[in-house]
């Protein structure tokens, strides 16, 4: 097969998946019912009703408000810390490094769940307060508490682009401020992070970004006072009529996409800038540490403060929960531990499943998608063709689209095209629907692997006359090998922690623990949920310790 | 085995002219070197003769095996040119065995398991390495990946070889040997071969035949010795060697003989220029045919002599007049003073 064949079918493919669901959506949202009721007709009655819906515009601005106000909070409290941990001598920051990315990897319902079991009204924490003061002094019902909470869960993102810039900074800047009478706080500020403002501004549009792809925080935390967002809007519409509202949906779908889009395009713009910025210092500076002398256990603790909020207080609360009957003002620890909420895991076969689906889907659901990205890497190795670009902005297309959002695209794309509906009811549909929703992440860490590949390995192997094929098979895939297995684990984790994406495919053969959460959650079976939250946890613990054991990166 | 020839060759990578219009001949058995200053082009040419790169002009053909022709809007691709390539840093496959690796081409051409195996070990017998044919590339030294990447090259015996600065990634003492091997190697051999280097010796101890480029045009070509002792151009005669340069004012210019004035003082020497009478001009000569004499004379200037250097062999000494510096060689050590500079008229080239 020649090399032009394998490009012209790999891209036909990706663009087939990428493409499909979106002209779907938009096909779909300009109809007037759902695109397989005979009735249906081409208007804009959809845009005329969702636009005209006081709701949506409520549910609009919320999104913005906790959008901005999450970036508000993580992009300084992101910046700083990457600050401390790569410019300073803050204590114990190997063992910290591994501990500050778990929000990334840790599914945001079970951090939702963890928050309303732990400082909920009747929480752990709660009641404790509640015994020491007399009254509980936060209310995690509040659209504040649901800003700060997105917030310091985003800081990890913030954190890993402003510590990349910032470990290709020479150290003789800060030393410089040091020596002037500036106190650490002050080189922060005036010295160190100004100077990688480009990789911080990109965090900022990044995390307002992802404001608009939060689904399980607001879900959990939003709806006992009716806080909706666009996403848990789209949720809720559902239902909203009775009837399957398709058509309004979609309308949805295309507003949040006319967000995401434009913002996925302008963090591309940033991250090159960002990227030049950080290039043009080369390497082999001087990065030595810059002592925090007193401030040293100051800063410690602000990060171990952080981490107790951001990670300590949701797992710990889910886990005890997970081990109790019941929690309540004036309840023992000792007289409710139990364990039946574990075994009576096994007596949900749906749940059983998921648990299974799970791992499947993460082990060999990932390695498949790996193999895909890297199909697709491949394809655009060394090819020196404006087609690349293409490859670049089709990747970027999924991107746009939440987890909730792709999932429910894919669902009409099984529903719409005859021969594929058998697979609607299997995993295939998960794994298609995974699969593409984080291709711009898989293809960024398998590209990432490939770049370490010198063309003269490649060139090397032309000269010795094997074709570009032959080049690929015998040179450079066996050279990516360890990074793909790398992207592996990496991929596993995010499939296993996943959950928005599974909603609208969930049925009995595609469950999978993410989506089970959520609707086990609607149903109220919180013992259930805390219990299968651990499992989840566990699985995602054990990845990330095989990653860091290995030496893996954790970020592409 | 036919001759290589380059006709006419221009290369653009993004908006830069590399290659402005080359051509070169590389007649079998012949061992060519292309030398230049780094940008010059020469590791381009070597990689579009490989076909890694992509000429918009010109051609490129092996006897009448056409591997490349604008016109004709013929490319052949890389791998089936069957050129063996030598890379600057060796290129070898980490992933594979020295055997492997040398291995790959003759798999590729569907020599049987047994022929290979005999093949390979020939060929890594002959570069010294038979012994190490199990061994990873991380697992040998420079000099040994260097005789590898060479192998693997050789061994599936191109019409041409390729070799990119092959000696640039070793260490001074070890260069010099591996020069002398790779010539002998060369000879032995019976090879035809294109060898790119940025060093005149190196270029001068191992071809035939020296192409200089200068900016992605050939500045001359020829014979080492006819590249070091008559350059044509100023970028030749600057290039090779190490050189004095005079600046002076042209008085006489006639029958390939040309006078320059300098302090005053006449200075005759080999016409390389169309510059009108009195207009600049400019003097090379090589520091070794520099001579200091005591008493004055024809072709010598009077200069200041300071303090001479101890180069080991030889001294060297750095003798100025107002903003002239002039460098020259001295088996024992001069007083410091005056002295008298000749610049024998059949060494002094002027442009």
């Amino acid at each position: 097969m020649p090399i032009a064949v394998y490009r012209l079918l790999v891209l036909g493919l990706t663009t087939l998946a990428v493409a499909a669901p979106l002209s779907l959506v938009v096909y779909q949202s300009f109809l007037t019912a759902p695109f397989f009721d005979p009735s249906a007709k081409f208007g804009v009655l959809a845009y005329s009703f969702v636009f005209n819906d006081a709701d949506f515009w409520q549910a609009f601005w919320t999104t913005i408000a906790i959008a901005g106000g999450m970036t508000a909070v993580a992009v300084p409290l992101g910046a700083l810390l990457a600050f401390l941990m790569v410019r300073t001598d803050v204590p114990g920051r190997e063992y910290l490094e591994p501990l500050i990315l778990i929000p990334i990897f840790v599914s945001a319902v079970v951090i939702a769940f963890g928050y309303v079991v732990a400082i909920g009204p009747v929480g752990i924490f709660s009641t404790l307060a509640n015994d020491l003061l007399g009254f509980v002094p936060w209310n995690l019902y509040s659209l504040l508490a649901l800003i700060l909470i997105a917030g310091l869960t985003h800081v990890p993102h913030v954190y890993l682009y402003s510590a990349a810039a910032l470990r290709g900074l020479s150290s003789d800047l800060e030393e410089a401020a040091r020596v002037s009478g500036a106190n650490p706080f002050r080189v922060a500020v005036n010295v160190s992070l100004p100077m990688i403002l480009p990789a911080i501004l990109f965090a900022g549009v990044l995390v307002f970004f992802l404001g608009f792809e939060l689904f399980g925080l607001p879900l959990v935390l939003g709806d006992p006072q009716d806080v909706l967002v666009l996403s848990t809007y789209l949720y809720k519409l559902t239902n909203k009529l009775g009837v399957p509202s398709y058509q309004l949906m979609a309308v949805v779908v295309v507003a949040i996409i006319a967000v995401t889009a434009p913002l996925v395009f302008l963090q591309r713009l940033l991250l090159r800038q960002a990227q030049r910025y950080v290039s043009v210092r080369g390497k082999g500076l001087k990065t030595l540490p810059l002592r925090l002398h007193g401030w040293r256990w100051f800063a410690f603790g602000a990060i171990v403060l952080w981490l107790f909020v951001t990670v300590v207080v949701p797992l710990f609360g889910i886990t005890l929960r997970s081990f109790v009957v019941t929690w309540g003002q004036g309840v023992k620890l000792l007289d409710v531990l139990t364990l039946d909420h574990y075994r009576e895991l096994a007596d949900y076969p749906n749940v059983i499943r998921g648990i299974i689906n799970t791992l499947g889907i993460g082990v060999i659901g990932g390695a498949i998608a790996v193999m895909c990205y890297t199909a697709i890497a491949l394809a655009v190795h060394r090819w020196n063709s404006g087609w690349t670009r293409l490859v670049d902005y089709l990747v970027m297309v999924p991107r746009a689209m939440p987890g909730l959002v792709a999932g429910l695209a894919l669902l009409w794309v099984f529903l719409f095209v005859p021969f594929l509906s058998p697979l609607k009811s299997t995993m295939v549909s998960i794994w298609l629907a995974y699969t593409i929703v984080w291709l711009a992440y898989g293809m960024r860490l398998v590209s990432g692997t490939l770049l370490q590949v010198a063309p003269e390995l490649e060139e090397a192997a032309r000269t010795a006359g094997a074709n570009d094929l032959r080049v690929k098979r015998d040179v450079t895939v066996p050279l990516i090998k360890y990074g793909m297995l790398a992207s592996w684990l990496l991929v596993f984790l995010i499939f296993v922690r996943e959950y928005s994406t599974g909603i609208y495919l969930l049925g009995p053969g595609t469950e999978v623990i993410g989506s089970l959460l959520v609707s086990l959650w609607g149903t109220g079976a919180v013992d259930l949920v805390s219990a299968l939250s651990v499992v989840n946890v566990l699985m995602i613990g054990v990845g990330l310790a095989v990653a860091v054991r290995l030496g893996v990166r954790l970020h592409g | 085995m036919a001759e290589l020839t380059v006709k006419d060759v221009a290369l653009r990578l993004g908006d830069n002219e590399i290659l402005k219009g080359v051509s070169v001949a590389v007649p079998a058995g012949q061992v060519v070197a292309l030398l230049g200053p780094s940008g010059s082009g020469k590791t381009t040419l070597l990689r579009a003769i490989a076909g890694l790169e992509t000429p918009y002009r010109g051609s490129i053909a092996i006897g009448d095996r056409v591997f490349f022709d604008a016109a004709r809007g013929i490319e052949l691709p890389a791998e089936q040119r069957g050129l063996g390539l030598v890379f600057q840093s060796y290129a070898l496959w980490p992933h594979r065995t020295v055997f492997d690796n040398v291995a790959y081409g003759l798999k590729l051409r569907g020599v049987s398991a047994a022929e290979i195996k005999t093949r390979v070990e020939k060929t890594l017998s002959q570069i010294g390495l038979g012994h190490l044919a199990a061994r990873y590339p991380h697992q040998l030294s420079g000099g040994q990946q260097q005789r590898v990447a060479i192998a693997r090259a050789l061994v599936y015996e191109p019409p041409v070889i390729l070799l990119d600065e092959p000696l640039s990634n070793l260490d001074a003492k070890l260069r010099e040997e591996a020069r002398a091997w790779l010539r002998t190697l060369i000879v032995t051999l019976g090879l035809s071969a294109i060898h790119v280097t940025h060093d005149q010796v190196e270029a001068m101890a191992i071809a035939d035949r020296i192409v200089l480029l200068d900016a992605g045009v050939i500045a001359q070509e020829g014979s080492p010795t006819r590249l070091y002792n008559e350059p044509t151009t100023q970028f030749a005669a600057e290039f090779m060697g190490s050189n004095n340069r005079l600046e002076g004012k042209l008085v006489e210019n006639s029958d390939g003989r040309v006078t320059i004035e300098l302090f005053g003082e006449r200075l005759s020497g080999i016409s390389r220029t169309k510059t009108a009478i009195g207009e600049k001009a400019i003097g090379i000569v090589r520091i070794e045919r520099v001579r200091c004499a005591t008493s004055p004379g024809p072709n010598r200037l009077k200069m200041e002599l300071k303090a001479p250097m101890y180069l080991g062999e030889r001294w060297e000494l750095v003798l100025t007049r107002e903003s002239v510096t002039v460098r020259a060689y001295a088996s024992a050590p001069l007083e410091p003073g005056e002295h008298y500079v000749e610049f024998p008229p059949e060494a002094l080239w002027v442009f």
